[in-house]
């Protein structure tokens, strides 16, 4: 099992009476820049800690316009992360490609990043959510073939010697020749994020890569989805690799299940009420209709939905409790999905920073070496 | 009144189903992001006194060929192969909102393939101040409100009750009731989400325009402001404008027969 600390960097400090959504046309007016300074540094200093605590890695993503989110530029983090720790992976999960144009940009400052970092990159890639195809007005029913071709000459960037022409439907480049080339040879370990879709499933399947499942669903999606995963890696002729899969998954640990469920809950329904609405719109042609008829399958057990606490622990929307029930519970789930790699959501919401740090000290403490017993680290293949 | 008949062609795109009816001179109609077609009264109105033709523009109905598609260009060419696969030199084409835009592009390219031309509500221009507004990823009632000015139509009340959905319920409707609405909002999203329902070109070449040319505004038209339809009135050569009082953006579904009158009237001088 390989544990990552995974960051979303939220605005904790949405006014009580904003009962709007958090994406696309949440007023600017209320983000407060003295909140972003203490938040921005409060953040990478827990995505920091989580090195010294042991963790394998860091994750971080991309969105725009948002509150839930507050990280247009993940690569700015990575670059600040390349610099101040030493030992952990560190996953941008990941750029959105077809904001990038020419995507090359995408090549150069991954590469960057691993050349800073020492080879410690994992390159994230995905097609941006839905939102952000209203936040760019960007056309959504080109997003999946714009992902794929940037994709293709990412990936050409990389591994191939420059300079040469890359002649695409979107992208039509005389000059590709990206400086600096990462050092991962032949190009750093590549995760795609996905909440179902059949095509990113089946892309991932295809090129070997590593699909992270994304949270916010009731448990039995996952194991649809990851069911479905492996399934598509058997259609290419292959068993998946846990280290193939990944399950992001909001976690909290404290001195005692009541004491963790009382420190939690309100930064936990903050980040469901106040931070997902507006999360989950798909824009036409977003998706494939055979994909969407998949996504709208899980619709009904969306986070958003959820009204008690009991959902959110009969549905493992979120692991909470002391470190034995946290343990167990992430042990259970882990066999049922099977997935290698462990993204904890050590911080979400309105969690403070207090708190999101004695979680971390006793997850690593008290958590993570009873996981790595139960589940060693599988070889690559 | 005259029923609408179904009919394949093929284009270059495709198969394009092409609902017909009535006999006379040829009228070309261009549907709305609606899809309205079979059943349209105001349509079979029409069919009463000229030859009718609907084409489903790709994505909607049974037509194929939106993968051929990206953006109004080639909206426009897929028009004029459709003229061409249904025999018709230089029909009048009419055409509500999406279809008005497409029906201004068609005749502001090819002015000669186009005798008449009546544009209803249409869409085509963006003009600084007033914006058309959002048709993507609103609530189904907040855009019915906009779409209609009766809001016992009952498309309506159909966009109504799906409003009234929530994703638990949305996840039950069987798929192939979702569908149709699927793919027209992703075929309509290709040609139109950016630039948003509009061609910066377009308001340059309206005055190439030679067919004498109607336009039909709802004066409850809450999606496109009315600025809209006097921009087109100033810019075509000619051009004049009929005010349907009480009308709203989807104006022939709501007073079908006041439409057909003024269509009828328009391509009948």
């Amino acid at each position: 099992m390989r544990f990552f600390s995974f960051h979303l960097m939220p605005y904790p400090s949405l006014p009580a009476d904003y009962d709007g959504p958090a994406w696309v046309t949440c007023p600017n007016e209320l983000f407060d820049p003295a909140v972003g300074t203490r938040i921005y540094n409060e953040y990478l200093d827990q995505l920091v800690l989580a090195e010294d605590l042991g963790f394998d890695g860091v994750c971080i993503n991309e969105h725009h316009q948002n509150a839930y989110g507050l990280m247009p530029s993940p690569n700015l983090m990575a670059s600040i992360l390349a610099r101040q720790t030493q030992r952990v992976k560190i996953a941008v999960v990941g750029n959105a490609l077809p904001l990038y144009n020419p995507p090359t940009r995408v090549a150069e400052e991954f590469a960057m990043i691993d050349c800073i970092s020492g080879g410690r990159l994992i390159a994230g890639m995905v097609v941006g959510g839905g939102p952000e195809y209203y936040s760019f007005s960007m056309n959504p029913a080109h997003a999946r073939e714009m992902f794929q071709e940037a994709h293709d000459l990412i990936k050409r960037a990389w591994t191939e010697p420059g300079p040469f022409e890359f002649y695409g439907k979107h992208y039509k480049l005389r000059y590709v020749n990206s400086w600096p080339k990462p050092v991962q040879k032949p190009h750093p370990e590549i995760w795609i994020p996905g909440v179902g879709s059949l095509e990113t499933m089946e892309f991932v399947a295809r090129n070997h890569y590593a699909y992270m499942g994304i949270p916010y669903f009731h448990i039995s999606v996952f194991e649809r989805t990851f069911r479905m995963f492996r399934e598509a890696c058997g259609r290419e002729g292959y068993d998946a690799d846990p280290l193939q899969m990944g399950w992001l998954e909001p976690i909290y640990v404290a001195e005692s299940d009541e004491q963790a469920r009382r420190e939690y809950e309100d930064h936990f329904f903050y980040f469901v009420k106040r931070l997902l609405p507006g999360i989950n719109i798909q824009p036409p042609g977003y998706t494939s209709l055979r994909s969407y008829q998949n996504i709208l399958k899980g619709a009904g057990s969306f986070a958003i939905n959820l009204q008690t606490w009991d959902e959110v622990v009969e549905g493992a929307y979120a692991i909470v409790g002391s470190p034995a029930t946290v343990a167990e519970k992430l042990a259970e789930n882990l066999h049922r999905l099977g997935t290698g790699n462990l993204l904890g959501l050590m911080q979400l919401g309105t969690l403070p920073d207090h708190l999101t740090r004695k979680s971390l000290g006793l997850f690593a403490s008290e958590v993570m070496p009873k996981l790595r017993a139960e589940f060693p680290v599988a070889v690559p293949v | 009144m005259g029923a609408l008949v179904e009919d394949v062609v093929a284009s270059g795109v495709g198969k394009i189903q092409v609902w017909r009816g009535g006999s006379g001179d040829p009228v070309v109609y261009l549907h709305s992001a609606n899809g309205e077609a079979a059943g349209s009264v105001m349509l079979e109105q029409l069919a009463d006194r000229f030859q009718v033709v609907v084409p489903m523009f790709p994505g909607f109905g049974e037509s194929e060929g939106i993968e051929h598609i990206e953006d109004i260009e080639d909206a426009a060419v897929h028009l004029l192969d459709l003229l061409d696969a249904v025999g018709l030199e230089a029909p009048a084409v009419v055409g509500t909102s999406l279809g008005g835009w497409m029906a201004a592009e068609v005749a502001s390219r090819w002015p000669a393939r186009v005798s008449r031309l009546v544009l209803i509500n249409p869409a085509g221009l963006h003009i600084d101040g007033a914006p058309i507004k959002e048709i993507f990823g609103r609530d189904l009632a907040e855009l019915a409100a906009d779409l209609f000015a009766d809001p016992s139509n009952p498309v309506a009340q159909l966009m109504n009750q799906m409003s009234a959905l929530g994703e638990k319920d949305l996840a039950e409707v069987p798929f192939e009731v979702l569908r149709p609405t699927l793919q027209a909002l992703q075929a309509t999203a290709k040609v139109a989400w950016n630039p948003y329902l509009h061609d910066p070109k377009l308001l340059r070449r309206l005055g190439k325009i030679t067919a004498p040319t109607l336009v039909v505004h709802g004066s409850a038209d809450r999606l496109i402001p009315a600025v809209h339809a006097a921009t087109f009135v100033a810019s075509i050569p000619g051009a004049r404008r009929a005010e349907v009082e009480g009308g709203g953006h989807l104006v022939p579904l709501e007073q079908p027969s006041v439409v057909a009158d003024l269509i009828a009237e328009h391509v009948g001088r």
